[in-house]
Formats: structure tokens, sequence, C-alpha cells
């Protein structure tokens, strides 16, 4: 399943350099997968607090840690979900521990090591603006 | 100008103003850009003159906003959105794609930095203040996304760099 790096304008004219990132679908939000930038050096995969009540994520009781992220102080609730990536031919589905934070200061999610690379081959082509995800056998 | 029998006196000013707070609905076909957004003709031209849609044809709706001085376009057809997909196949030098590409999804979003988006290829669906507005949005009009975010306003944003 192969996703090529996206490009966004910069705010002061221009555009930032293209990421890697992977599409990835809460369950319950199926419509409006969530972008997120793919963190290697990342144990955990966050997203928005913003998301989970969206996808009727329920985090009340949850396993929560306080941590910073971009020099902002913040919390991530814990709630282990369904996860769907797709490129409109293939599609794989797992179950995974994601964290929920707030305040969130990224406009995407951030996809670590629990949470999805522990679940994928993953083959980053930098050169070609593209990157490959095989599920792990 | 002269709609459904009716006389309104429109300029792009209250064009404009009266899409407030309104959020596009899909593009099947034609579309008028408007405060760098594209519009559906018709939706336009009933949130102006509070007319029904089935009043007036995408036509009509297209020329009364083009002679306002609204760009128009249309979308390609299906097969060709899907015959023109890049192939992330192809390899190119990474600089010489940032660098020289045509990159129709950043043009897309420039007007839109600070909204969560909702995009599929290089097609921006909705655009809105919060991501509970977007997927309202797609379930409303039962569109799926190929991916949600917001569109960074700064660097920071994307860099994760603590504050100066």
């Amino acid at each position: 399943m192969r996703f090529p790096f996206r490009a966004l304008p910069a705010a002061g004219g221009g555009s930032l350099t293209p990421r890697p990132v992977v599409d990835i679908a809460l369950e319950g939000l199926a419509d409006a997968p969530m972008e997120c930038l793919l963190d290697t050096g990342a144990l955990r995969t966050r997203m928005s607090a913003e998301l989970a009540p969206l996808a009727g994520i329920e985090l009340t009781g949850s396993l929560t840690e306080e941590f910073f992220i971009g020099g902002l102080k913040t919390t991530g609730a814990l709630a282990r979900v369904n996860l769907t990536v797709t490129d409109d031919t293939d599609e794989f589905s797992w179950d995974a521990p994601v964290w929920f934070c707030e305040p969130w200061p990224h406009p995407f999610g951030l996809a670590g090591l629990e949470g999805f690379l522990h679940y994928f081959l993953v083959t980053i082509r930098a050169y070609d603006e593209y990157l490959d995800i095989e599920p792990r056998p | 100008m002269t709609v459904s029998g009716r006389t309104y006196d429109l300029d792009s000013q209250n064009v404009q103003e009266a899409l407030q707070g309104a959020l596009p609905e899909p593009i099947h076909e034609h579309f008028v850009v408007i405060n760098g957004r594209r519009w559906p003709p018709k939706q336009v031209l009933a949130l102006v003159t509070g007319l029904d849609r089935a009043d007036f044809t995408t036509h009509q709706a297209r020329r009364a906003l083009t002679r306002l001085g609204f760009p128009a376009g249309r979308l390609p057809s299906r097969s060709q959105r899907r015959a023109g997909r890049p192939s992330a196949a192809a390899s190119r030098p990474a600089a010489a794609q940032s660098a020289g590409r045509e990159q129709p999804l950043v043009e897309a979003l420039r007007p839109l930095i600070g909204l969560w988006v909702a995009v599929r290829g290089d097609e921006v669906l909705v655009a809105a203040p919060s991501p509970r507005e977007v997927v309202a949005w797609l379930a409303r009009h039962r569109q799926r996304a190929q991916s949600m975010f917001r569109v960074p306003d700064s660097e920071e944003d994307v860099t994760g760099a603590a504050p100066q």
C-alpha cells in the first residue's frame, strides 16, 4: 500500500517540504481518515482528543499520561481502537493503542511504534517522496 | 439581474456576504470560485436570492455569477480524474518534484490555512473551523475523504519546534 508524501502550503508563501504521512481511519470515523505523520522516533501513536467523541470513543476513566510535545504540556488518554488504512484497492484494519491528547498542537496525528509501526513493514523512499507499507506477516 | 422572472440587485460584495457561515456542498461538475473556494453555482445563487434551486438551472446560475466577476470552472469527469491521477510509482528526484512540479493540492489548500479540511486526491471536499464540522459535512453529503487534517498556519505547527 503506497502513500505519496504530502506537501502543504506554507503560511508565508511557497510550500512546506513534503512529509511522509499515512491516512488512518478511526473506527466510527471511516469517512474521515486522519492524516498522521510517520514518526519513527515516537513510541506512541497520538491524535487530537477532539477526534475521540466524533468517533464515539469513550475516554472517561482511561489511563492518562502527561508529556511535552512541541514545547507544550499536554495530557494523553489511552484507548484501544480499531484502525484502518486503505488505498482504494487494499484495506487493512488492526486493533491498537492510541493516545488522544488535549491540547494537541499539531495539524495531524503522529503514527509511532505502538499503534502503527509494530503492525507494518514500512519502506520510506524519501528521495522519491513516497512510502510503502505492508501488514506485518 | 433577472433570475426566474424576478429582478435582483446583486454585486460581488453581497454574494460574498451571503456565503458567510455556509460551507460549499460537493462539486459534481460546475463550480465558481468565491473567496478562494469552489462552490456549486446553484447553491450560491439559491443562498443569494432565496430562490428554490428548482427555479433555475446550473447554467443560469453559472452565467449570473460569472457576470459578477467570479471565475467558473468544470471538474474533469471521473474517468479523466482517474486517468490523470499521479502514479506514486513514478520515480523522480524529490527535489525536482517539489521545486518544479505543479502542486494542485497545495494551491487548493493555500486559501484555507488554519482550517480543517477533508481532501480526496487533489480535491478539497470541505474546509471548516473544526473537525466536527468537517465530519458532519461528510456525513450529510455522503462523501468519503481520503484524508482529514488542519492546514498548518505556521512551520512550527508541523515541525513541533518549541516557541522562540
